[in-house]
């Protein structure tokens, strides 16, 4: 069966937001996933993205560099 | 001597269509050969043989010619036939089936769509024991089903979890997604429509 594993999450102010960081990454080849919000979380933006912590500091880098926007970030087990 | 039905160059589901017909029109147990060009009709004759407590065998003939014998069971005729009481109560509780026939969830904006059906699909694997018993692909909803689908990783957990996940084999030829079925099998129409009218609750996605 499937384990949750500890992700790095990165939440949005707009869903604009969550699906330009998915492009940026995806066009980087920098693993990560779309996900819901959990509910845990609240922001503005129902979508998260979440990253493996093997890739974390690459990913940090990566938005700092490209100054992509985002809200905050957290640390959550998900599938 | 057994009943013999040309099905080759006929299009999904005739095959399956036209031995159920024969199948239930026999007035006693005897073996129905069905003749296909494919092996995707070979696959939809076998799992309708199980479906009627059949049993199949498949001779290849030739590159592009198979022959499906299928020897009836008991209660196979009256099952082919239609007269089977767990099929016809309407109105009960039955199985939750979910009819995906898009990769983009709502319509609108295309890049939004996708997105959305991205976090859908996941979300769906966190219904927990109310996950759905069968989720059916069709259209450019065979994408997802695909072996570099983005919801791949999500579908097989489903899968793995004990939903049935089905694609509609028309679309997944059209759409050349068959070769590269990621996750689930491929089915046709014909069970495709039996299995929503058999479902107690059907979500058109």
């Amino acid at each position: 069966m499937r384990q949750k594993e500890l992700k790095l999450l990165a939440t949005f102010h707009t869903t604009t937001d969550a699906m330009a960081m998915e492009k940026a990454c995806r066009d980087a080849q920098i693993p990560g996933k779309i996900l819901p919000l959990p509910r845990s979380i609240s922001e503005s933006c129902g979508l998260c993205w979440a990253v493996p912590l093997t890739e974390e500091k690459r990913f940090r880098n990566f938005v700092e560099e490209k100054k992509l926007s985002h809200a905050d970030y957290y640390y959550m087990e998900v599938f | 001597m057994a009943v013999i039905i040309d099905a080759a160059g006929k299009a999904c589901p005739l095959p399956v269509v036209l031995a159920k017909k024969a199948i239930a029109a026999l007035e006693q147990p005897e073996e129905v050969q069905v003749i296909v060009d494919n092996t995707t009709a070979v696959q939809n004759l076998t799992r309708l043989a199980d479906s009627l407590g059949a049993q199949a065998l498949t001779h290849q003939d030739s590159e592009e010619r198979f022959t499906v014998s299928i020897t009836p069971g008991a209660g196979t005729i009256d099952k082919a036939a239609g007269r089977n009481d767990a099929c016809q109560i309407m109105g009960q509780a039955g199985p939750t089936v979910y009819a995906v026939g898009s990769n983009k969830m709502g319509r609108g904006n295309d890049e939004l769509g996708g997105v959305l059906m991205k976090s859908f699909i996941y979300s769906l694997c966190q219904l927990g024991d109310k996950i759905p018993d069968t989720v059916i692909f069709f259209n450019s909803g065979a994408y997802l089903t695909a072996e570099d689908s983005p919801c791949l990783e999500d579908l097989k957990a489903l899968a793995e979890a004990g939903t049935d996940i089905i694609t509609c084999g028309t679309c997944a030829d059209f759409l050349k997604t068959k070769e590269h079925l990621g996750v689930g099998r491929i089915s046709n129409m014909y069970e495709i429509v039996e299995t929503m009218n058999n479902a107690g609750k059907v979500v058109r996605i």
